[in-house]
């Protein structure tokens, strides 16, 4: 469950940015490609973009091979797609809710024997 | 994590044992007073609830989110059997879900809460994956620091 929580937030701080939602747009149409054809439109240094592209890797949101001395990107729809995510997300949320519930409902009835 | 969780394809499902009769707990959701004080994330510093609370009767939590500003949680009650179970639908941003809250009294003073939750958004991701980025995006922005 932690592990998952820090997946998504690995995943939304990546697509925070406008460059990296850029390079992944980017991706989607060309399919994989080599880093530098994926730098071309970028006014960036190659190291800025393969920052970006480590921070889109780490959130699993890329995929790389290497080629040689050439490293071939792609995106990692899966990455988004997985509704899991979400549901993780949610599940978090409503625990959440829950506690605050609980703590709530206690104060409401203070005169409640303790439960074991 | 004390509820217990079930997942498939689009459904969640979490049940939650409270130590409280089942008339109170069914009230935490019924009474926008009692709603407001648990309602909304950990940064939510208000939460202001209008309910008309019947069948086909809508609702609106108004969240003041730091971060985020004010936000709507709106919708619209479904389906309501006093004190079992309530159905709405809701909107959030790019969200839209069915929520089943059940209310089982499994023992006096003891009650078991079934939140079942329908709908996620895989168009929105699928969205963002294809293009279309920041409308979508800012709505995800938005969500994210409602649920964090």
């Amino acid at each position: 469950m932690v592990n998952n929580s820090r997946r998504l937030s690995s995943i939304f701080s990546a697509l925070a940015d406008p460059t990296r939602r850029k390079i992944l747009e980017r991706l989607s149409k060309l399919g994989q490609c080599r880093v530098t054809l994926l730098a071309q439109p970028f006014r960036m240094t190659l190291p800025a973009i393969s920052r970006h592209l480590k921070v889109l890797e780490e959130a699993r949101l890329i995929r790389r091979e290497k080629d040689g001395r050439e490293h071939l990107i792609s995106a990692n729809p899966e990455g988004l797609k997985h509704a899991g995510e979400w549901i993780t997300h949610y599940v978090t949320y409503w625990e959440g809710r829950f506690d605050a519930m609980d703590e709530i409902l206690k104060l409401q009835s203070p005169q409640r024997k303790k439960s074991s | 994590m004390k509820s217990e969780v079930k997942i498939s394809e689009n459904t969640l499902q979490m049940t939650r044992m409270f130590d409280a009769p089942r008339d109170q707990v069914f009230a935490a959701w019924k009474e926008s007073e009692k709603l407001e004080t648990w309602w909304g994330c950990s940064q939510t510093r208000k939460v202001e609830s209008k309910m008309d609370f019947q069948e086909g009767g809508e609702f609106c939590h108004t969240m003041t989110i730091e971060g985020a500003g004010v936000m709507p949680y709106a919708g619209k009650f479904e389906e309501i059997i006093e004190p079992e179970k309530i159905v709405y639908k809701a909107s959030f941003g790019p969200l839209d879900a069915t929520i089943t809250v059940e209310f089982i009294e499994v023992a006096p003073g003891k009650t078991k809460l079934v939140l079942t939750q329908v709908g996620f958004p895989d168009p929105t991701l699928r969205e963002i994956v294809s293009g279309g980025f920041d409308a979508a995006f800012e709505k995800l922005e938005k969500l994210l620091l409602q649920t964090a």
